[in-house]
């Protein structure tokens, strides 16, 4: 029978006073190991929004330099059938061979395109039934032997391959487009009667989801529209003629829609002040996240210290008569005081593998509760161009489990409080003189 | 000459309460020989608990000597008190003072564990004391399920672990009842016999008193009285009277017939 089993039977002795500073302590622990899981998953959480964001942005960059030197001039597609008499544009063969003599115009590629939209009933918000018109897919009929084509051809297939030379009776569909053909790769669909085979699946976000590629021969085919094409892709040889080749056109044609690369340049740029504001923000979150979770381990230390500090105050004070036995039968200093010691560290063991049980348990709800969250900076939105939104990622989504190696660390600092906080009432216990001691009662 | 065991020299204890100085004991001289059963006896107040808190080296005289076993006590560090505490006294209280979380046999223990005795031998000498004081079989329960009297006999028992050169009974039979009264003064007046045991104890009762060798009357921290006791007889098996041959057990004399 060793101080070890006198420990543990005055431990046991008490059964309520244990089981209260096990339960604080546990919690104190829990705290300890849920804060760290709680920044972890947070700086998961901004990792992967910047990660998000750096894609976001190189895909931006590319996108501006791909259109850097590219001008867009459009006549606006009017369908007869919806809006009768409305007279539609067509660029000629001498228009193109126009254009495509302009000083600085490197290569031209002549589309025509056409929105397939259908009038759908639409309930408005005063309860009236509204027709409005919905566009259903858009097809790009492009001159497949145009030399820059690969600058025009959707960049992300995902299934299958893009159009190829010289091609007929081919279509790369958007992604939507499956469903409303109920054909995938390899499928063949009707377009305004003529069936052409799937042979590529692109994924184009914002306003080009619904994009139908086609040979330009064949979208002339199916639109009645031989020989005409109503947009044309102009590419400038440099980007610093873009500007001239724009005045030259809009000169040449008024009607004609011309867009050159400083507006898109613009929405890009307001787009990549967002990103870098929410990337900001969110990177001062999370410095103040951790800020907060350090002020809140400290907090959780000295609450933990105090109470096995108290606790053992108490029980000095409790056991005072008793300390007195001991030194009259002859216990030396040391002998008492190893034995509060190591009542403090047992029960801190004891609060510590509790504290890991629910520190298991309820790190995601403590972490979450402890800890503010990354997306509460952010800003929030649609992007201006590509019609996603910012792509933030919530610490809620990320779940924050306790790291081993932590819970160990901070078992092994509750023990260590354990012990330290009983030092100061273990020795106070052993310089009790025996004479006093034993008067109390 | 018998050998003197414990000491004291003009041994005095002034208590202060605030300016008050209140004298406990006043130069009192007191010798123990080896073997020897006394007792202490004295009104409330009389100095009796300092005295013997003075000689167990629980408390600090303010001057004067206390030798124990050729050692000046009162002069020892608190680290070299303990030592003697634990090795050469032996405590009894008035109140038990087992610890109750602990069986009969691991309080009798507990104190050797101290003085590094090996397991298994500690547990021997143990049950050995316990048997001793008549406690066989009752070595597992714990105070709460032992009678006043075995609780003292337990104490005893562990007063006697170390081997003591000397066993203070702080009013031993205190709170007990007669029955057990007299048992746990016939029991000391055995150790006395039996092991050389050399007893102090302290007592108001006057009839525990007579049961030892010598009695001291203390009053206002002086010892005034001194006489024979009850146990001298018993030691010398002989009648104080006519001087014939007695029994230990015996109340009167076998053939004086007066009271023993």
């Amino acid at each position: 029978m060793g101080v070890i089993t006198r420990a543990v039977r005055n431990i046991s002795r008490r059964k309520t006073r244990t089981l209260l500073v096990v339960v604080a302590l546990a919690f104190s622990m829990a705290i300890m190991v849920s804060i760290p899981a709680g920044i972890t998953a947070n700086q998961l959480a901004m990792q992967q929004t910047t990660e998000n964001y750096g894609k976001l942005t190189a895909d931006m960059q590319q996108t501006i330099n791909e259109t850097m030197k590219l001008i867009t001039c459009e006549y606006p597609y009017v369908d007869p059938a919806i809006f009768p008499g409305a007279t539609s544009y067509y660029f000629s063969e001498t228009d193109l061979n126009y254009i495509a003599s302009i000083t600085g115009v490197k290569d031209i590629v002549p589309v025509l395109q056409y929105d397939n939209i259908e009038m759908q009933s639409v309930s408005t918000e005063g309860g009236r039934q509204m027709m409005q018109g919905g566009l259903v897919y858009r097809i790009k009929g492009v001159d497949l032997n145009a030399s820059l084509l690969i600058n025009y051809l959707p960049g992300n297939i995902t299934e299958g391959r893009n159009l190829q030379k010289g091609e007929s009776s081919a279509v790369v569909i958007g992604k939507e487009l499956k469903e409303y053909f109920h054909a995938g790769l390899g499928d063949t669909v009707n377009i305004k009667g003529k069936s052409f085979t799937v042979v590529g699946i692109h994924e184009l976000t914002g306003m080009d989801p619904r994009n139908i590629y086609m040979s330009l021969t064949d979208a002339q085919e199916i639109l009645n529209l031989t020989g005409k094409v109503n947009t044309v892709d102009v590419y400038a040889e440099d980007s610093s003629l873009v500007g001239d080749i724009t005045t030259t056109i809009k000169a040449a044609y008024p009607y004609l829609v011309v867009t050159g690369y400083q507006q898109r340049l613009q929405q890009l740029n307001q787009m990549q002040g967002i990103s870098d504001r929410t990337l900001k923000n969110a990177q001062s979150a999370l410095n103040q996240t951790q800020m907060t979770a350090m002020q809140e381990i400290i907090l959780a230390i000295i609450a933990t210290s105090l109470i096995v500090l108290f606790t053992m105050f108490y029980a000095v004070r409790e056991r005072t008569k008793e300390i007195g036995i001991l030194k009259a039968i002859g216990f030396s200093n040391w002998n008492v005081m190893s034995q509060f010691i190591l009542e403090g560290v047992f029960i801190s063991i004891l609060a510590g593998l509790a504290g890991i049980a629910i520190g298991t348990v309820a790190t995601p709800v403590l972490s979450s509760l402890l800890l503010p969250h990354i997306s509460s900076y952010a800003e929030s939105g649609v992007l201006p161009i590509g019609g996603g939104t910012i792509p933030i990622v919530d610490q809620g989504s990320i779940t924050a489990t306790p790291d081993l190696q932590v819970a160990m660390f901070m078992f092994g600092v509750v023990v260590l409080l354990g012990a330290i906080g009983s030092l100061y009432p273990a020795w106070r216990a052993s310089r009790t003189r025996p004479v006093e001691a034993l008067k109390y009662e | 000459m018998s050998e003197i065991i414990l000491k004291t020299e003009k041994l005095s204890k002034t208590y202060e309460m605030g300016k008050r100085k209140i004298p406990a004991l006043h130069e009192l001289n007191l010798q123990v020989v080896k073997g020897e059963f006394i007792a202490i006896m004295g009104s409330s107040g009389s100095g009796k608990t300092t005295l013997l808190n003075m000689l167990g080296c629980l408390d600090k005289p303010t001057s004067g000597k206390i030798i124990l076993d050729q050692t000046d006590v009162a002069s020892l560090h608190e680290k070299k008190l303990c030592e003697i505490r634990r090795n050469k006294i032996g405590f009894v209280f008035q109140t038990f003072n087992l610890l109750p979380y602990l069986s009969a046999l691991e309080n009798v223990e507990l104190i050797m564990e101290c003085s590094k005795k090996p397991k298994a031998e500690r547990k021997i000498k143990a049950r050995e004391l316990l048997q001793m004081v008549g406690l066989s079989g009752r070595e597992d329960h714990r105070p709460n399920r032992l009678s006043a009297g075995e609780q003292q006999r337990v104490a005893i028992a562990r007063a006697l672990a170390n081997d003591p050169a000397i066993v203070l009974a702080d009013e031993p039979t205190g709170n007990l009842d007669t029955e057990n009264k007299y048992e746990i003064v016939r029991l000391l007046g055995r150790l006395n016999i039996n092991q050389g045991t050399t007893i102090v104890m302290v007592t108001h009762d006057s009839h525990m008193a007579s049961h030892t060798e010598r009695i001291l009357l203390l009053n206002d921290g002086k010892i005034t009285k001194e006489r024979q006791g009850l146990h001298q007889v018993k030691k010398k098996l002989m009648c104080p009277y006519c001087g014939s041959k007695i029994q230990p057990s015996d109340v009167r004399c076998p053939s004086c017939r007066k009271r023993l």
